[in-house]
């Protein structure tokens, strides 16, 4: 209501003066005082005034006051109020509110009484506003914000138990609003900051009867203020701390408090829709990585507020932010529907890559891939590289998985050749090398593999975790054990800090297990011990661990507890090769009734995993037992051939 | 304007022993003290230290003369605010083996922040972004950086005693318990309730006496984090340095713009980086324990209570260049963050945002 008028204030100056002014049924035209203003004749002013609407000496300053404020006089009105004694005028006020409030006796006089007193009120503090706005337009900060602080205070004093909600004179109830909107905003720009900090909770923590717009302009500025001033604001005071209720403890927490009242106040219908609101709390979430929250949040909010596309969009990356990329994936094959926005290129390469990190997934990425580097024109044309990049981890991954030789190297040379053309327009970035150096290392063509994991390690700095491991697979695949423990340790630190790795996905569960594994091979069953406890703290019910385990148990002699880990794992994770693996290899040293049983799961891993060395060795070696001796010779010559390029670990267990 | 720092510049041979190694980052051996910090120095030697700085400063800069001190403002305010001051230290800083470990103005910056005087902590902190824009640019450069890694070090050593080691966390309020600025129907939850919804902002520290590669990003990072706790305090030439230090991070161009007369200025300030080509060799992984501390810092020159026009261009053509680079990583987590610091950044300059809500309505019948 204030905001739509105040916009045509610049006009009034062109206009010839039309105004007037209204005093006890009296109206009377103003351009006669205000030629008297213009001669600089104050007095004059007001004596006409007081004779035109039989006003006291207050009420025609008041007057003067706001006339030449909205003449744009800042100056001249601030003269006039200079002449009032506020100060005197304030105290006035006070007891005759003080005494009204407890009794209740003589009403009718009293309310017409009261009415007259908030009419005196509302005269004074209206001039002290106006002077602090005055003041403000001056430049004269620290002044306005001592003025505008005077009438909270007065406000304050004259009621004691808080604005009343009823009979309250609408006049007087404007001017609290605005000046409790005004003064945090004074200590703002007068650079006193923890000022601001309290005048914005005062505003928030007190009584002032605030209508919902202005309670929330507020609330907003305050969230805004807590986020990004860099100062500090500390816990607000014990006074506003009701029992019990939640209490931010800093900056952060305050305002996303807020920002999440203001939120549900959309929701209710309060106020109406602001979509800073939704950015402010979209960027503090994301600060605190509690994307999950923001993706409630913008679940409940009403459809029609925005594009169900955009919706779609922003919760596909809340999800994906936080490791949920199936959920991601979901919304992402809504808004990317023929009928939706097919063309959006964020969403297609977030797509790509979701699915070029899953094997199953990898074939329908390629679509998207390939709709992306169609669609990188124009302003996008710079994302072209990354839309090529991400054909190239796609038909990578999609090559894992592939039935045929035939079809898995031509995926592979095309993943290649992807990658190789992203590097032409990618020059600068370091991670398609990685990406690079593990498609060459799944190929088993390991000494350029080594090349592009060093040449990672050296663009990177060697910051990046990802980095090293896959270098230490590398190493260990050409059997440089040693070397490959040195470069784990190194990267990790010593064994109490690996709970410090964090972040880069790499998660702690990760470290521990590769380490287990790395002793396992190594023969060191006590570290492996040490470490796969660990590992099986962070995760109990995991295949890997519990395959790991059985390595050890195996290890250590002891075949039937492992054969129960190998069973255990595959009831967790139905899926999971190696143990296919030394469950063919456990069952193959028995009696010959249980080969068949062997036959068949060794060539069930190797459907699924076709590289591996041990599942063609235990494969020949059935073969072998079973008289079959051509068919066994085969295998041993794809093992013997593999087995110059086996890691300790599969190499996509990186990723 | 570098000639000047010439002459400091010629007493520091190259070192090429301590040469960074990516595999076996090493420092020098001041940064063992690091840990020992004693936090509260008598005031009395509190001129006695900002003094003795200024001496040491100027026997390192060639122009700045020890007779600043007889100013009657506070000569550590003066070493914080003076733009000659800063225009040199920029500049020795800037030429290409600054970060060795026998560098004198690092060496400087070193003694200066350890001497706890906190005053003097803020004027090594206001030549952070540099150090830290520079340190992590040139680390795959494989030049000289232990002495840029001592000041790291001692500005992690020092966040890490006053934090004691702890980790902040959030705790994202349930609006349906009531809290100090709304009520619910729910009876308030025991505050030692298990289901607070906790996260942490930064983990917890633990010292670090070297700079271990993989914890470098961690390392500048906290190192930002006090730069963000006393940001408000920082002239607006170091935020503008830090702003330009995004873009080359970044290794993108703000290529997300509508107009493109960012660009253009873009170019321009390529111009004092001279030999070093930043765009191409400036960029770093961008790990999110770097990236929030950074986009923090953006999110306060952007909409921070300070409305400065250059700081503000700065700052969104940085934040251009970091959602462009989110996008090149396709990280949805870098893209929510720059995106949303952008999209508010185009609102804060839009005029119908703008309106004053405290002005009075203005209407031709002024009535009593």
């Amino acid at each position: 209501m204030l905001g739509s008028q105040s916009s045509d204030s610049i006009e009034y100056e062109d206009q010839t003066p039309s105004r007037e002014v209204w005093a006890n049924g009296v109206c009377m035209k103003t351009s006669e005082v205000e030629a008297k203003l213009d001669e600089g004749n104050i007095q004059e002013a007001e004596s006409s005034l007081r004779e035109g609407l039989s006003l006291n000496f207050e009420e025609a300053r008041a007057l003067l006051g706001r006339l030449e404020y909205q003449r744009g006089n800042v100056e001249a009105a601030l003269h006039v109020f200079d002449g009032i004694d506020l100060p005197a005028a304030i105290q006035r006020l006070q007891p005759s509110f003080s005494e009204k409030q407890p009794s209740r006796k003589g009403r009718s006089r009293g309310d017409s009484q009261h009415a007259v007193s908030q009419h005196a009120a509302s005269l004074v503090l209206e001039a002290i506003y106006l002077k602090a706005k005055s003041l403000q337009k001056l430049g004269r900060l620290n002044d306005a914000a001592h003025e505008c602080k005077r009438v909270l205070d007065a406000v304050e004093k004259i009621f004691h138990q808080g604005i009343p909600d009823v009979q309250v004179d609408n006049r007087l109830q404007d001017t609290v609003c605005q000046a409790v909107e005004l003064l945090p905003e004074l200590w703002k720009q007068a650079g006193c900051y923890h000022e601001a900090m309290s005048a914005y909770r005062r505003a928030l923590l007190s009584q002032w009867n605030l209508g919902d717009d202005n309670c929330s302009r507020i609330q907003k500025a305050f969230a805004v203020f807590l986020m990004h001033s860099g100062v500090e604001a500390g816990p607000p005071s014990l006074a506003a701390q009701v029992d019990g209720s939640y209490v931010p403890k800093h900056n952060l927490e305050e305002a996303i408090l807020l920002l999440m009242i203001l939120v549900r106040k959309f929701y209710l219908g309060k106020i109406v829709w602001d979509p800073s609101i939704l950015e402010h709390l979209t960027f503090a979430l994301s600060l605190c990585g509690q994307t999950s929250v923001l993706a409630k949040e913008l679940e409940e909010i009403m459809p029609g507020v925005f594009h169900r596309v955009d919706r779609w969009n922003t919760l596909a990356l809340c999800y994906s932010t936080v490791g949920q990329n199936k959920a991601a994936l979901n919304l992402l094959r809504k808004s990317l529907h023929k009928h939706e926005q097919p063309d959006d290129l964020t969403a297609l390469l977030l797509a790509a890559k979701i699915c070029s990190e899953d094997s199953h997934l990898a074939a329908e990425g390629v679509g998207y891939a390939q709709r992306a580097i169609s669609n990188a024109q124009g302003r996008n044309e710079h994302l072209k590289g990354v839309a090529i990049r991400m054909l190239g981890l796609c038909s990578g991954k999609q090559a894992t998985i592939s039935p045929s030789d035939f079809e898995r190297s031509r995926l592979q040379s095309e993943a290649l050749k992807s990658l190789d053309a992203a590097m032409s327009l990618e020059k600068n970035n370091p991670d398609l090398l990685f990406e690079l150096g593990m498609l060459y290392a799944e190929q088993r063509n390991l000494n350029t593999a080594l090349r592009y994991a060093k040449r990672f390690i050296d663009a990177t700095g060697g910051s990046l975790l990802k980095g090293w491991r896959l270098l230490a697979l590398i190493l260990s695949a050409q059997h440089r054990f040693s070397e490959a423990e040195v470069l784990k340790r190194k990267s990790f630190g010593p064994l109490r800090s690996v709970s410090q790795v964090g972040g880069d996905g790499v998660n702690e569960y990760e470290v521990w297990h590769g380490l287990a594994d790395l002793y396992s091979r190594l023969s060191h069953w006590k570290d492996m011990e040490v470490c796969l406890g660990k590992a099986k703290e962070l995760k109990p019910y995991s295949a890997e661990v519990l395959y790991t385990e059985g390595v050890m148990l195996q290890g250590r002699g002891q075949a039937e507890e492992a054969m129960s880990a190998y069973i255990t794992a595959l009831l967790v994770d139905p899926s999971f090769v190696p143990c296919k693996i030394l469950i063919g290899a456990l069952l193959s040293k028995r009696d010959s009734n249980a080969l068949p049983v062997a036959r068949s799961i060794l060539s069930d891993a190797l459907k699924m995993e076709p590289t591996s060395r041990m599942a063609w060795y235990y494969l020949g070696i059935i073969h072998r037992v079973d008289g079959r001796i051509a068919d066994a010779a085969d295998c041993f010559q794809a093992a013997s051939m593999l087995e110059e390029f086996d890691p300790i670990e599969n190499f996509s267990s990186i990723l | 304007m570098s000639e000047d720092g010439s002459s400091s510049e010629e007493t520091n041979t190259p070192t090429t022993s301590v040469s960074q190694d990516t595999s076996t980052a090493e420092t020098t051996a001041i940064t063992t003290s690091a840990f020992n910090i004693h936090p509260e120095t008598p005031s009395s030697s509190s001129s006695f230290n900002t003094h003795l700085a200024i001496q040491s400063l100027s026997s390192i800069l060639t122009t700045v003369s020890p007779s600043l001190l007889s100013q009657d403002q506070d000569p550590a305010f003066y070493l914080l605010h003076n733009p000659d001051i800063s225009s040199q230290v920029s500049s020795l800083l800037r030429l290409p083996d600054s970060g060795a470990g026998d560098n004198n103005l690092c060496r400087w910056f070193y003694d200066t922040f350890q001497s706890s005087e906190p005053q003097l902590q803020l004027v090594v902190l206001r030549f952070l972004p540099i150090i830290a824009g520079l340190y992590l640019s040139r680390v795959a450069l494989k030049k000289p950086l232990a002495g840029f890694e001592a000041v790291l070090l001692a500005i992690y050593a020092h966040e890490t005693t006053s934090r004691a080691g702890q980790a902040v966390t959030v705790n994202v309020p349930d609006l349906s318990y009531p809290s100090i600025y709304h009520e619910s129907k729910r009876p308030p939850k025991d505050n030692d309730a298990a289901d607070l919804n906790l996260a942490v902002i930064s983990p917890s520290l633990e010292p670090h006496g070297t700079v271990r590669s993989t914890r470098r990003a961690r390392i500048v990072g906290v190192a930002l984090e006090l730069y963000y706790s006393k940001i408000y305090l920082m002239p607006v030439g170091s935020k503008i340095d830090f702003c330009e230090f995004c873009k080359v991070w970044s290794g993108q161009e703000g290529h997300e713009l509508q107009d493109d007369e960012d660009n253009v200025e873009f170019q321009d300030n390529q111009g004092n980086a001279d030999k070093e080509s930043v765009i191409t060799e400036g960029r770093i992984a961008l790990p999110w324990e770097l990236l929030q501390p950074v986009s923090r810092i953006l999110g306060h020159c952007l909409l921070g209570p300070t409305r400065d026009e250059e700081l503000i261009g700065s700052a969104s053509a940085a934040c251009r260049s970091l959602y462009s680079r989110s996008l090149h990583d396709i990280n949805p987590h870098a893209i929510l963050a720059t995106r949303s610091l952008l999209r508010l950044s185009k609102m804060a300059l839009d005029p119908k945002n703008n309106v004053d809500h405290t002005e009075i309505p203005m209407s031709d019948v002024i009535s009593l």
